[in-house]
């Protein structure tokens, strides 16, 4: 795969769910790809965005992880990979 | 345990419910609200078993596993593992879940459940879990987890006994000194665990309600949720004024009539004047506040219930990202319209180190209720009661919500200096939990409402009151000759004569200046140091006494003066407890002396501009 052809979650198309294929932890900080985790993101999970920024600026994104709603910024999201779930 | 009283632990994940669960078994009030993080210190209760044996319980701070990400997260760690100085490790826990969220909360329970103490689950917001269309199976998960599952919904007590009971019995069937240290289990794998367990538990399930996801497509819309918010705040500061009229003036009409009856009743003596003038006049003017503040704390209160706050946060943090800031630091700013002391401590939950400390420093500007009566006071006086232009939108609302929002880009302007300069760092995250909508629970509010009131009434019977009669005793001393303004001659009106050196350049008086000193005790001072200044130079001149306050600043007062000491208010650090208790959070005196001395710098250069502009234009 290229680069091209991959799916960032931080562009991804709002309300429709996608799967998380890959994570790039290398891209946040420990505490930070900690976090992501306990708030049950990560490799496998089904996620659906569902809001991006505010008149300011494109941050942040509220997603919804199974019954949760969790908000991250567009800086983490954008180093998830994610495919259209099956 | 050889017969001491057995200590026992509430924890979980944040919003789980932990607060609600200790209220509800200890009679306590601490706060809660629905948004993450609302707790931040251990708090710690008494309770009895069903036969009466009594027990500690201890409240914590929520977080998502034992390696903290922030302060108040660490709390909890060391807690439950026993690392806190002076404690002993709680002999049992009870974890607190959010039935409705149950893939998530699972594995922080997992991994608490692997220390191998006496554990007990309170299956928590069952009856939210009912609305969202679940139904779940306590037994089987209290036999996948291997410890009792008790189904509670804390905010009506139901399931407390059974809950007692089971944490009796976990204590009691314990096989004694097996705990274990904190497995290092890796995230992924629990997650597994706690996601197939979740599913063994759900009975059935619907999916996630339709009607929050509508609301959130309105109040998270880019453009409409924004106009939401500032309507929301726009709104409650003309409620400030529209609905607390009333109340007010009947306040201000009872203490009146005391006044007049203390006067007519008794000599006239040096009692007599401490309680008219110092007391009745002084601390009365302040306490005639009491309903625009219960207006803007129900406001508050409402929205940390239902869940908005959250929400604000997220609409914020496009702004706040800007200045180096987070959408997480909007709460604790939020919370400061109450009073910055609870705010700058909530600023525990922000995990970045420099982000925090920006926060503090800021939180001071945001407008706090004890700037409330000064404001008030002020903008009654010279601000006309009239509507802008024939709307419906009153003038005097408008101002004040204009002193607000100065207070909010001031702080954002300076949270933009200082992450560039003092505070400097990597850019903030901003990562939360979105809390789930819930309909405000009356109850609550009003508890709400009563203990603000009664903190706000503490205030006036214990700070203000003494600062006042101190003023009023360098105010009364000593007595001037026939023929010479007591308050000018007294010890206090010379002290004021000389910092009115200093002061008068940003068109301050000899009233402001003699407020400024006192009001560093606490913002409303300033209100009844003048309220006690004005009703000595009355004395018994009954027309000057059946003046308002308001009434006889505006003789004196041009508007410019006026509108130079509001904004003054909006800076300056008037308030001992906000710098006591910045010292304590950044562990010295370095920050506090650098919060004081830059909000003092700003204060004095906000009212001259104000000033100067105003002169220029004729207001002089
Ligand atoms: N419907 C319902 N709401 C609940 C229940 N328990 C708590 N709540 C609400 O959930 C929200 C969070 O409650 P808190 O007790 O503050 O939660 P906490 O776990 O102490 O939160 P943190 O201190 O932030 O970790 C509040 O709005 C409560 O009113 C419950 O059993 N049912
Ligand atoms: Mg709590």
């Amino acid at each position: 795969m290229t680069a091209l052809l991959e799916n960032l979650l931080d562009r991804a198309p709002l309300g429709v769910m996608v799967r998380i294929a890959r994570i790039d932890w290398t891209a946040m900080s420990e505490d930070e790809g900690r976090r992501l985790r306990e708030f049950g993101l990560m490799e496998g999970c089904e996620v659906t965005p569902l809001h991006r920024g505010s008149i300011f600026s494109r941050d942040p994104l509220a997603l919804t992880v199974g019954r949760m709603k969790v908000i991250i910024r567009a800086r983490q999201a954008a180093a998830i990979t994610v495919e259209p779930a099956a | 345990m050889t017969g001491a009283i057995p200590s026992i632990a509430l924890v979980g994940n944040p919003n789980a419910g932990k607060s609600s669960l200790f209220n509800a078994l200890t009679g306590a009030r601490q706060k809660i609200a629905n948004y993450p993080g609302v707790t931040v210190e251990r708090k710690a209760g008494h309770a009895s078993f069903a036969d009466g044996r009594p027990l500690s319980l201890i409240d914590l701070p929520g977080t998502y596993s034992l390696t903290p990400a922030s302060l108040d997260e660490a709390v909890t760690r060391d807690v439950v593992l026993g690392k806190q100085d002076g404690e002993k490790r709680p002999d049992a826990l009870i974890v607190v879940l959010d039935a409705a969220n149950l893939d998530n909360h699972l594995s922080f329970a997992l991994e608490l459940l692997a220390l191998n103490l006496p554990t007990v689950v309170a299956l928590n917001m069952v009856d939210l879990a009912a609305r969202d269309g679940l139904t779940l199976d306590a037994e089987r998960l209290s036999k996948e987890l291997g410890v009792p599952v008790v189904p509670t919904v804390a905010v009506r007590k139901r399931g407390m006994a059974e809950l007692l009971a089971a944490v009796d019995g976990a204590i009691r069937s314990h096989g004694a000194d097996e705990i274990a240290a904190p497995a290092e289990a890796n995230d992924a794998s629990l997650h597994q665990r706690a996601r197939t367990i979740a599913r063994a538990a759900i009975l059935s399930e619907t999916p996630v309600r339709r009607w929050t996801q509508r609301v959130d497509n309105v109040v998270l819309h880019p453009v409409a949720g924004m106009i939401i918010l500032l309507a929301l705040m726009f709104v409650m500061f003309q409620a400030v004024y529209a609905a607390a009229e009333a109340p007010a003036d009947f306040l201000e009409g009872g203490i009146g009539i005391v006044q007049q009856w203390v006067v007519a009743t008794f000599p006239d003596n040096f009692l007599r004047g401490l309680v008219v003038e110092g007391l009745l006049a002084g601390v009365g003017a302040v306490v005639v506040f009491l309903p625009q503040i219960l207006i803007l704390f129900l406001f508050i209160l409402l929205l940390e219930a239902s869940g908005y706050m959250t929400r604000a946060a997220f609409l914020m943090d496009g702004l706040m990202g800007k200045v180096g800031l987070s959408g997480r630091g909007f709460i604790p700013l939020l919370s400061s319209f109450a009073c910055a002391v609870p705010g700058i401590m909530a600023t525990r939950a922000i995990p970045d180190e420099k982000d925090r400390l920006t926060t503090i420093l800021i939180a001071p500007l945001m407008t706090c209720s004890a700037r409330l009566p000064v404001y008030a006071l002020i903008i009654a006086a010279f601000i006309p009661d009239t509507n802008v232009g024939g709307t419906p939108v009153g003038l005097q609302g408008l101002v004040l919500f204009g002193l607000y929002l100065s207070g909010i880009v001031g702080a954002l302007v300076v949270a933009y200096v200082l992450r560039r300069t003092v505070a400097k760092g990597a850019g903030a995250g901003f990562m939360m939990e979105m809390p789930r909508y819930q309909m405000p629970r009356l109850r609550d509010i009003a508890i709400g409402l009563w203990q603000r009131a009664w903190i706000f009434l503490r205030r006036a019977g214990t700070i203000i009151a003494m600062t006042t009669v101190i003023l009023w005793l360098l105010l009364t001393f000593p007595q001037a000759p026939e023929g010479e303004s007591q308050v000018e001659y007294s010890v206090a009106g010379r002290i004021a004569s000389g910092l009115e050196v200093v002061v008068a350049p940003i068109g301050f008086n000899h009233d402001i200046a003699l407020a400024l000193i006192p009001a560093m005790a606490a913002r409303e001072v300033a209100v009844s140091a003048m309220a006690t200044a004005n009703a000595i130079d009355a004395g018994d001149d009954e027309e000057a006494m059946a003046q308002s306050l308001g009434e006889r600043l505006q003789g004196k007062w041009s508007l410019a003066t006026a509108l130079a000491f509001l904004a003054w208010f909006v800076f300056a650090p008037q308030c001992i407890s906000t710098i006591a208790i910045t010292r304590r959070e950044t562990n010295g005196w370095k920050w506090p002396m650098f919060m004081v001395g830059y909000l003092f710098l700003l204060a004095y250069a906000a009212a001259g501009i104000t000033y100067w502009t105003a002169v220029a234009f004729g207001l002089g």
